[in-house]
């Protein structure tokens, strides 16, 4: 499980941050210490930071700054300032990626997922029950047949796989295929899915997804 | 300077220069003066007069000319006491030291006065990202607890952000120090976040929403631009048709500039309202029969291209279509000093 440190001096933003993290099979941690933040990051090694810039007795910036003089683990940074200087200055300063409050949950997910992926690069293969998964060819390979998926097909069944055993609810499908720039409706979202379980069946994997009524779909 | 007016208001000096000569007339005829005297002494008088009075006429008219036609010259004229020589006469000197002292204490009135919008921009700044962090929290709050008014939660709580965001960039805008940052940004990194943004909204209301052609650089400050196009997208999500309605962006990539279309087959905008949309507080007549408008999106977008240096146009039939067309010039010198 991943550990994430959380540096925010807002304490209900932080129990929600910590109970979001926790259902997205993180392990959130908080930083106590304002004095010395970088003992102790270097005593918690987190796998990712999400930083604040507003926080007591240091200023974000300068955290990270000094940071980066000796790691180089990965840094969101999240802000309720908004302007491109801010943005480039926490970039060029060593930040991973950037993101304003007010956020939405499934965005912040996707974003450190994203990071995360980036920093330990993905595999290109999943197996799933026997199939192959191939993402760079966009294809899932069963025993002597090959089936290709499209791309919107490909992204919903990665996304499946990579949150094997939860229910994903629809909307968070919807989140990732509009960060991928397929802007779908609700339909083609259905259809999608459909034909990715008859292409799924076909290479021996019947029954894979199994809808969950108002709440979403969950790869088994 | 006109001579008559300056004649005019020399009158008094006429009607006792006259006096003083029928005085002198009667003097000289009660001492039996003789009479090439009298003359002698009257055009001597009349001389003199004249005299005095053209040289404090030319004196005055190369001063007062001066600074009447550059004032008028002028776009910013109480910058005038430093284009005009110093005048060399008493009533001169006068002038200009009453106009350099109500200059001096108009200037500290505005500066006053600027500081104050400083003060009160950074407050409205500081207390915006105050309020963004509990509207964070109860976003996440809402994603972390599951209830049957999510959806309904979650949409005010957009309004709410909306409203905010609306509000920033008003100051952002209005103001005249510079907010932004313009550097080459991808369009589609743009309207990726847009869309994000609006994702709820369009599912709900069953818009689809097309992007074509979106993978080219542009030169501006990617939040300014971000919420440009988003209040671009929330009207036309406000004012769709309620069958089949959808917004489609596409850009087109000329020589000398990009030009992004965001075209919605929704009500349109009559006519009449057209060349107002981009006015401060205007609702027209799609603002007040649908939804209450506040009248400001367009104007802050607006005012928010023309300084970043884009073209924003807009047409439209009524009950056809909107088409909002903004124009990114290139420069040829930015890309040199890269």
């Amino acid at each position: 499980m991943k550990k994430i440190l959380i540096i925010e001096d807002d304490k209900a933003m932080v129990n929600e941050l910590c109970d979001l993290l926790k259902g997205a099979n993180y392990f959130p941690l908080v930083l106590k210490d304002y004095n010395n933040p970088l003992e102790e990051i270097f005593s918690v090694k987190p796998d990712l930071i999400l930083l604040d810039i507003n926080i007591p007795y240091m200023n974000g910036q300068l955290v990270l700054q000094n940071l980066r003089k000796q790691s180089n683990v990965p840094v969101i940074m999240v802000t309720s300032k908004n302007t491109e200087i801010d943005e480039v200055l926490a970039i060029s300063c060593g930040a991973d990626d950037y993101i304003t409050k007010p956020y939405q949950a499934n965005i912040l997910l996707l974003r450190i997922a994203a990071v995360l992926r980036r920093v330990n690069p993905n595999q290109e293969f999943y197996s799933y029950k026997g199939i192959i998964v191939n993402m760079q060819k966009g294809v899932i390979q069963s025993k002597n047949q090959e089936y290709s998926l499209t791309k919107n097909e490909m992204i919903i069944l990665n996304y499946l796989l990579i949150h094997q055993n939860r229910i994903v609810t629809r909307d968070e499908l919807m989140t990732v295929l509009w960060n991928n720039n397929e802007f779908i409706n609700d339909n083609a979202l259905t259809v999608n899915i459909s034909r990715l379980r008859s292409k799924l069946m076909l290479a021996g994997c019947p029954n894979a997804i199994e809808t969950k009524k108002k709440m979403g779909y969950i790869l088994l | 300077m006109k001579l008559t007016s300056f004649i005019k208001d020399r009158l008094y000096v006429f009607i006792l220069a006259i006096i003083v000569f029928i005085i002198y007339l009667l003097l000289f005829m009660a001492f039996h003066s003789p009479v090439e005297l009298i003359v002698a002494v009257v055009i001597l008088h009349f001389v003199f007069f004249l005299l005095s009075l053209s040289i404090d006429y030319f004196r005055k008219r190369s001063f007062y000319h001066q600074i009447l036609s550059h004032v008028l010259k002028l776009d910013k004229s109480y910058l005038v006491l430093e284009t005009i020589d110093v005048p060399n006469f008493y009533e001169g000197e006068l002038f200009v030291q009453i106009l350099y002292e109500t200059n001096k204490s108009m200037c500290e009135n505005v500066s006053m006065y600027q500081n104050q919008m400083n003060d009160f921009k950074e407050y409205i700044e500081m207390w915006i990202h105050e309020v963004k962090i509990p509207l964070s929290s109860l976003n996440l709050m809402v994603h972390n607890h599951p209830s049957n008014y999510d959806r309904k939660v979650v949409y005010q709580l957009k309004r709410m952000e909306d409203s905010i965001e609306q509000v920033l960039y008003y100051v952002r805008a209005e103001n005249a120090t510079k907010d932004y940052f313009i550097k080459k940004v991808s369009l589609d990194k743009i309207i990726t976040e847009v869309a994000l943004k609006n994702k709820d909204d369009f599912l709900e209301n069953k818009m689809d929403f097309i992007v074509e052609n979106t993978k080219v650089s542009v030169l501006t400050d990617s939040k300014w631009m971000i919420f440009i196009l988003n209040q671009i997208i929330n009207n036309s999500i406000k004012y769709k048709k309620e069958e089949s309605s959808y917004l489609k962006i596409q850009a087109s990539d000329k020589i000398d500039c990009t030009i992004l279309t965001i075209y919605d087959n929704g009500i349109g905008i009559p006519l009449s309202d057209l060349p107002k949309v981009f006015l401060k507080s205007f609702t027209g007549v799609n603002g007040r029969c649908k939804r209450k408008s506040t009248g400001m999106g367009l104007f802050i977008a607006k005012s928010m291209c023309d300084k970043l240096g884009h073209k924003i146009t807009i047409e439209s039939m009524e009950g056809e279509f909107t088409k909002v067309s903004i124009t990114f010039y290139k420069n040829t010198h930015f890309d040199v000093v890269r």
